[in-house]
């Protein structure tokens, strides 16, 4: 494999990973602690505002992520 | 908003019916008609999927969410789609791959090329058909009662049901997948212009963002928090819907045939970043029109909240364009789900070319039917039966999974076990058995046994 193609799918792993931490902590009192409206952003509850940064950071990741997946055009069909 | 109507709404119907003679002339075989003839470059494959995705349930059932349930619902929809959309990028490079291989009429045929049995083309046709009638009744539901609170001297919701099919039907099966894919790009855009305009209004009311949580405290502080007032947002129902919607890609007929005919994986995995983009464009507007009714119309049903702060609060012209923006998103939808459903059926059929587009067309005219049925006998609770359709057409996940990801046949065995998660998740639903097992939400339960079953099948061969 060429360096780029390494590259590639190192940051492809590393997303990856970060995928199913941030899939993790969504789930916990980090970010929905339960009657936990405090502290706000900009007047924001919490469990919204933490929220919007997740749901942010999973589409740029999905932005990363087509830029950097490691399956070639080869192995497309078309 | 009348006069506004009269004005939009035909150039609306004209442009449908455009799209659908254009296409009809397009058409040169059954392929064509099906799976639209050329492949799908981004912005068109975006638009479609989009429109297809976000319908009457992003208009009007969300908004009610927000209003009745909170902020919880933003970790519902807007966390799981996001991820939903990263998964996307994998799904799409599997499923070419395979498709590559195998050639693809349709998820039920490929199922039943890969598994090298039927079987499991009926399994996944059984699941699709229980679960995706009731999702496109929802849309229909949603949009007749939303009409018939609107006018309430016209028609009843049943007539607005009626027509709404048949305006489906005909542009349907007059030009197939084609005209279904550019009315998407015509329904999303007005989807998403209607629904900013209207959270505009709203908060323009509120005064600012911060104003607006303030008013919602006053009235019902729970709003703000998990699991809401109502309790629904509890961790283990997060969860689910969490890992059901991962499954939506997969698993829903309608968007895999998208993926499928895009251009090439580039488009198909930019399709998802703009989905994504999309996904916050769509959602964000729809917390201002929930929270506005949680401070204003709060003791409401659904339909009159939705008619007050859809219609009513808004200018004319508003109105209007937001009438023919639900309209439009129950068609994208319910076609998109319907045509596929008959895609579905053709892929697992063996007759002469003639008799399967006979066959093909007659069954999505009986999709449609049993829609129309389903949407007058339904709830109007209109998220949380989406919720139950995605939840079940999420059990053919896994092995939907193991078909794209396995060099070989893969083990039988997930089929089995798909039959019986879908008779168990129906008898649960009707009430035979319990919802919880072991404290334990069953849909949960069944996903996490498919999902093991799956590993276990693909590790020992």
């Amino acid at each position: 494999m060429n360096p780029s193609g390494r590259r590639k799918r190192m940051v492809w792993r590393v997303l990856c990973g970060l995928f199913v931490v941030l899939s993790v902590i969504t789930f916990t009192p980090w970010v929905i602690p339960a009657h936990t409206i405090e502290p706000r952003l900009w007047g924001v509850p919490y469990t919204l505002w933490t929220g919007f940064i997740i749901a942010t950071i999973f589409v740029f990741m999905t932005y990363l992520g087509a830029l950097f997946f490691p399956g070639s055009e080869k192995e497309d069909p078309s | 908003m009348k006069t506004w109507l009269l004005i939009l709404f035909p150039v609306y119907l004209t442009l449908l019916i455009f799209f659908a003679f254009w296409s009809k002339k397009q058409n040169k075989s059954s392929s064509d008609f099906i799976l639209g003839g050329s492949p799908l470059g981004l912005f068109v494959g975006f638009m479609t999927v989009a429109a297809t995705i976000f319908s009457t349930f992003t208009l009007m059932g969300l908004p009610d969410f927000f209003r009745l349930h909170g902020i919880g619902a933003w970790i519902f929809v807007g966390v799981s789609d996001g991820a939903m959309v990263f998964g996307i990028l994998w799904f799409a490079f599997h499923l070419r791959k395979k498709v590559a291989l195998k050639g693809f009429n349709g998820m039920g045929g490929l199922l039943k090329s890969c598994y090298g049995t039927s079987w499991a083309g009926y399994i996944y046709f059984a699941g699709i058909f229980l679960f995706l009638i009731p999702y496109v009744a929802i849309q229909i539901r949603g949009i007749s009662i939303f009409l018939e609170a609107a006018f309430p001297a016209a028609l009843p919701s049943w007539g607005w049901a009626i027509l709404i099919v048949a305006l489906m039907l005909f542009y349907s099966e007059t030009g197939g997948l084609k005209a279904i894919i550019y009315a998407d790009v015509l329904q999303g855009t007005i989807l998403l212009i209607a629904v900013w305009i209207i959270a505009a209004t709203c908060m323009k009311s509120f005064g600012s963002i911060s104003d607006m949580f303030v008013q919602v405290e006053r009235m019902e502080p729970r709003l703000l928090s998990t699991p809401g007032p109502q309790g629904l947002f509890s961790v283990q129902f997060l969860i689910a819907t969490f890992v059901v919607i991962q499954f939506y890609p997969s698993t829903q007929p309608q968007i895999v045939i998208r993926i499928a005919i895009m251009k090439d994986l580039k488009a198909a995995q930019r399709m998802a970043v703009a989905l994504g983009g999309f996904m916050l464009l769509i959602f964000i507007p729809t917390i201002a029109i929930g929270l506005y009714g949680a401070v204003h119309y709060s003791d409401l049903s659904t339909a009159d909240f939705l008619v007050q702060a859809l219609l009513f609060d808004q200018l004319g012209w508003v109105a209007a364009v937001t009438i023919i923006g639900l309209i439009a998103a129950a068609l994208s939808t319910s076609d998109s789900q319907i045509f596929a459903l008959g895609t579905e059926l053709r892929s697992l059929l063996m007759h002469r070319q003639k008799h399967v587009m006979l066959l093909t067309r007659l069954a999505i005219a009986f999709f449609a039917i049993a829609s129309l049925v389903f949407s007058i006998v339904s709830s109007d609770q209109l998220v949380l039966l989406a919720r139950v359709s995605f939840a079940g057409t999420a059990l053919l996940g896994p092995m939907v999974m193991l078909a794209i990801l396995t060099t070989g046949p893969p083990g039988r065995e997930i089929l089995v076990a798909t039959a019986i998660a879908i008779v168990l998740f129906t008898m649960s639903l009707a009430g035979s058995i319990p919802e919880f097992i072991m404290g334990l939400r069953l849909d949960l339960l069944l996903m996490l046994t498919l999902s093991l079953v799956g590993v276990v099948s693909r590790w020992f061969r």
